[in-house]
């Protein structure tokens, strides 16, 4: 209930706010219109122009996450973008701590992305628009974060959809890049179609879009029941087809077609958590339906177990990545959805930090072999990339939530919070995703650096530029320590104190109280418990494939050879899109096309047929005689002289 | 006095009666000598309810005639016409049945 | 001995005698003109029908318009549409069938056309008229009067309609010399 007590002031953001926006615009803009010319130099204004909005975000993000901006943040209203009669949107920009949150993921592996990008892409001719593209990237997530009108968010949404389809399709030349582009956007629009319907309810119950108004109207009361619910889940498909969760996840194993750099960015750290931060930024709408949390939970729970279950039998070693990031998103939901909405951001941010390294750490492996992405192929790498092997194995530990890295602080707290609010299956689920996590990232560990080498050509193996393995060394740091820099003590770190007021009224609705963390109770063995399920499935991993296991393994594949090739097949579900949209689709388009041909086309057809028939029947009054003429005349003689007779007469 | 020859009616009726058979002639025979000969029936039909009218109603005594003379020459004329028109599609059409003058036709 | 003025048996007075007797011979060859198989004979019957006429004419007091009748109509129409009959006449055309297709229809406008002017005339009041017989009123003088006073124009029209009518009839029915008109026909 909102009294007068509780309307807090929201501050004013310093002047220089905008320019989080415009410096990666300009570098857009600029790379676009000159960078063909500028050759193998195309990289300085957008590196430059991210690499400052890095630095003022982070000046923007220290105080939010401090508690320097105060509890309800800062935000500078911009201009009223549309003014139709009593509906107004307006572009504000609003920071509070999730913004803070968010800012420093998407600054951070956004800047190092740049700089290993000049590496990467340093062979291809199309390098000035790969940075530009970059730049028009980063402009988008920042107006999705930002933005303070739920519009500005959706235009941001699909520009952030624009942007990824043109990165993935990079190499447009070739044909698989380019479907996956075309799969990407088209699955997001399935999902924006959901968003869209929502935020029209939204404006048909509040009239405006602004997110405080928004918020304010749901914390008071004014949305409940159904209604809440249908609107609370259209605007989670949005959030179902951007950060690809089940049904809508397909097209982020296919987008690993595009460039590493951009897999690392916007599949790992960025984009795909559009989702998430879209869920907790409308947490209150979610928390006034139960209906809506429970499907949350549920899709992202799902998805995380069903992505695990698929990473296991991949071979390429970014299809694997793409699958673990699938069932990291799922955590991130599944803790929405259970109310955890602190952990979530809060493995948001570990996720984005350590994805993000063992992404571009793929790369520089990939690299390393010459563009071989296939694990079978690869293999004891471990002495001849060193920093490669290091900066990953760091990653890999962290995503197992082994402690005291990362990982293992936000994954546990999801777990914990999952199981205190009451959701037994979601936690038990949870922890067996975890075993699966450690277990398949420690296979792939094994399968690309341990055991007998089967490169196909060792002597060209060697490590990458300094401004490749500068930013694995550099994300290696916060996938060790972020997590003990923002979540230590547990349940009353850095993190929970900057994010609590922003979750407060959702966790008021819920009904979830903030209890004390009790080391020697509950929170100590739910803790254990997750460590223990961590560990078993790390021990697993290592001693499979450690070394060349393969008669072992190939007994229990054959074991188990069913389970095998559905996990190998995805489960099969992009064949079932293919039978449904693509196949069934196709006759039920052909159908409409003989309807429309011959129903709509033959009404039309056949009133000309008519008329011409028609025509030719009264053709046959012309017979070209007079005698018929006169007797046409004496007829019409007769009648008129008959019916003035009777009229006059 | 006369009941018939004396009264207006009876040479109108026989106008009438004149007239329709002529109609009937022109739209029912298939020679074009035979239609031109129903127009006459028709144009005498017409000069004699023209010259009844002139006798029966006294302020149109001399004007009744004098219609009907100027339709005789009228009719002269016409029949002339007429026939020339006859005979120079005979010549190309070597019938005089109206049946076969149908390049008109659609 | 004077003649009676009403016939006795069949209380008709002469007058309406003679009116029946032309009247009928006018409507009886008109029937014979247009129901006659050889048009020869429907020409000539033609000529008995304008002759009648001319009698009738009589008895409507205008003489003059009788004696046009007889000279323009019998002597040179009739006459012109013999020469024509005879001109037209073609072995190859079938004789058979002196009626069109739409006989039915045409019977039925004719019939429909007399009823409707027996109905007309039977129905209208004509008022007070008189049979005025003198010869004020008949006779040539009044016709000169009306043609040569208010129907001046229209006699003058008459005559150069008369003429272009000769010149068109004869331009008609000229042999054609190579020229596009009269050209003939496959």
């Amino acid at each position: 209930m909102i009294t007068a007590e509780t309307v807090v002031e929201v501050g004013v953001l310093p002047g220089y706010a905008p320019l989080l926006l415009l410096l990666p615009l300009i570098g857009f803009a600029f790379t676009a219109a000159v960078g063909r010319r500028l050759g193998k130099l195309a990289h300085l204004v957008p590196l430059g122009a991210i690499i400052a909005t890095w630095a003022l975000a982070m000046s923007l993000a220290t105080p939010a996450l401090t508690g320097g901006l105060g509890e309800a943040g800062a935000s500078m209203p911009l201009f009223t973008w549309i003014a139709s009669g009593d509906l107004s949107f307006g572009l504000g920009l609003h920071v509070d701590a999730l913004t803070g949150a968010l800012l420093l993921v998407v600054t951070t592996v956004g800047a190092l992305v740049h700089l290993y990008s000049v590496g990467y892409m340093s062979h291809d001719d199309s390098y000035w628009r790969f940075f530009a593209y970059l730049n028009l990237f980063m402009f988008s997530m920042l107006l999705l974060v930002l933005a303070d009108n739920l519009l500005v968010v959706f235009a941001a949404w699909e520009l952030v959809g624009l942007s990824s389809y043109l990165l993935i399709g990079f190499w447009y030349t070739k044909t698989a890049p380019g479907l996956a582009a075309k799969k990407a956007f088209i699955t997001n629009r399935v999902g924006d179609v959901g968003f869209a319907l929502g935020l029209m309810g939204l404006v048909v119950v509040f009239g405006s879009l602004d997110i405080s108004t928004v918020l304010a109207g749901v914390e008071a009361g004014a949305l409940a029941g159904p209604a809440a619910t249908v609107i609370a889940l259209l605007i989670f498909c949005g959030a179902v087809g951007k950060s690809a969760q089940f049904p809508l996840h397909v097209w982020l194993p296919d987008a690993m077609e595009g460039p590493t750099p951009v897999s690392a960015l916007i599949h790992a750290a960025t984009m795909v958590n559009a989702g998430v931060y879209l869920v907790a930024r409308m947490s209150p709408l979610f928390a006034a339906s139960h209906d809506a949390m429970l499907i949350v939970a549920a899709i992202g729970i799902f998805t995380a177990i069903f992505a695990a279950s698929i990473a296991f039998t991949q071979t390429d070693i970014k299809r694997v990545l793409a699958f673990s990031t699938l069932s990291q998103l799922g955590y991130m939901f599944a803790a929405l959805g259970v109310g955890a909405w602190i952990p979530a951001i809060f493995h948001l941010i570990t996720h984005g930090f350590f994805k993000g390294l063992l992404f571009l750490g793929s790369g520089s492996v990939i690299h390393a072999v010459n563009g071989e992405q296939e694990m079978t192929k690869m293999g004891g790498l471990w002495r001849k990339i060193p920093i490669t092997y290091a900066t990953m194995l760091i990653g890999t530990v962290a995503i197992a939530g082994l402690p005291p890295l990362a990982g293992f602080f936000s994954k546990d707290e999801i777990l914990g919070e999952a199981f205190k609010f009451g959701y037994a299956w979601v936690w038990l689920v949870g922890m067996v995703v975890a075993a699966m996590t450690a277990f398949y990232m420690f296979r792939l560990m094994g399968l690309t650096f341990w055991g007998k080498s089967r490169v196909h050509d060792e002597s060209h193996v060697h490590e990458s530029p300094w401004t490749m393995t500068l930013p694995l060394i550099i994300l290696a740091v916060p996938s060790i320590a972020i997590g003990a820099a923002l979540g230590f003590p547990f349940a009353d770190g850095v993190l929970v104190h900057a994010l609590e007021p922003i979750f407060h009224p959702a966790s008021e609705m819920l009904g979830h109280e903030h209890e004390a963390w009790t080391l020697f109770g509950i929170d100590g063995l739910l803790m254990l418990a997750s460590v223990t399920v961590a560990s078993i499935g790390t021990v697993v991993g290592v001693r499979l494939f450690r070394s060349d296991n393969n008669e072992f393994l190939g007994r229990v594949t054959k074991r188990l050879q069913p389970l095998y090739d559905g996990s190998r097949n995805r489960w099969y579900f992009d064949d079932l899109n293919d039978l449904v949209f693509v196949r069934f689709g196709r006759k039920f388009a052909n159908a409409l096309w003989w309807f429309d041909r011959r129903v709509v086309d033959g009404t039309v057809n056949g009133v000309a047929s008519l008329t011409s028939s028609g025509g030719r029947g009264l053709r046959q009054i012309q017979t070209g005689r007079v005698q018929n003429y006169a007797l046409g005349i004496a007829f019409g003689l007769v009648a008129i002289a008959a019916a003035y007779l009777v009229i006059a007469g | 006095m006369s009941q018939i020859a004396g009264h207006l009616e009876p040479y109108l009726v026989l106008s009438g009666m004149l007239f329709a058979i002529g109609s009937f002639g022109f739209l029912a025979r298939r020679n074009a000598i035979s239609m031109l000969m129903s127009i006459e029936l028709m144009l005498n039909a017409v000069n004699l309810a023209a010259l009844a009218f002139g006798a029966f109603i006294p302020s149109l005594a001399g004007q009744g005639a004098a219609f009907a003379l100027l339709i005789i020459a009228v009719a002269a004329a016409e029949a002339t016409v007429g026939l020339a028109i006859v005979i120079a599609i005979f010549r190309n059409r070597k019938t005089p049945l109206v049946d076969e003058y149908d390049t008109m036709r659609q | 001995m004077p003649l009676p003025d009403v016939i006795p048996f069949i209380g008709l007075g002469w007058s309406d005698v003679l009116f029946l007797i032309l009247s009928g011979v006018v409507l009886a060859a008109a029937f014979a003109v247009v129901f006659g198989r050889d048009i020869i004979k429907s020409g000539l019957f033609l000529i008995l029908t304008l002759g009648a006429l001319a009698g009738i004419y009589v008895m409507l007091g205008a003489a003059i318009v009788a004696g046009a009748q007889v000279l323009v109509y019998i002597g040179a129409i009739s006459v012109l549409i013999l020469f024509a009959i005879m001109l037209t006449q073609s072995k190859l055309a079938p004789v058979k069938l002196a009626f069109q297709t739409q006989v039915a229809p045409a019977a039925l406008a004719a019939v429909l056309l007399a009823v409707l002017f027996g109905l007309a005339f039977g129905s209208t009041e004509w008022g007070s008229t008189v049979f005025t017989d003198t010869p004020a009123a008949t006779g040539t003088a009044p016709v000169a009067a009306a043609l040569f006073g208010p129907y001046l124009l229209a006699f003058e029209i008459a005559s150069v309609l008369i003429l272009a009518a000769v010149i068109g009839g004869l331009y008609l029915a000229m042999e054609p010399k190579g020229d596009e008109v009269g050209e003939e026909l496959p």
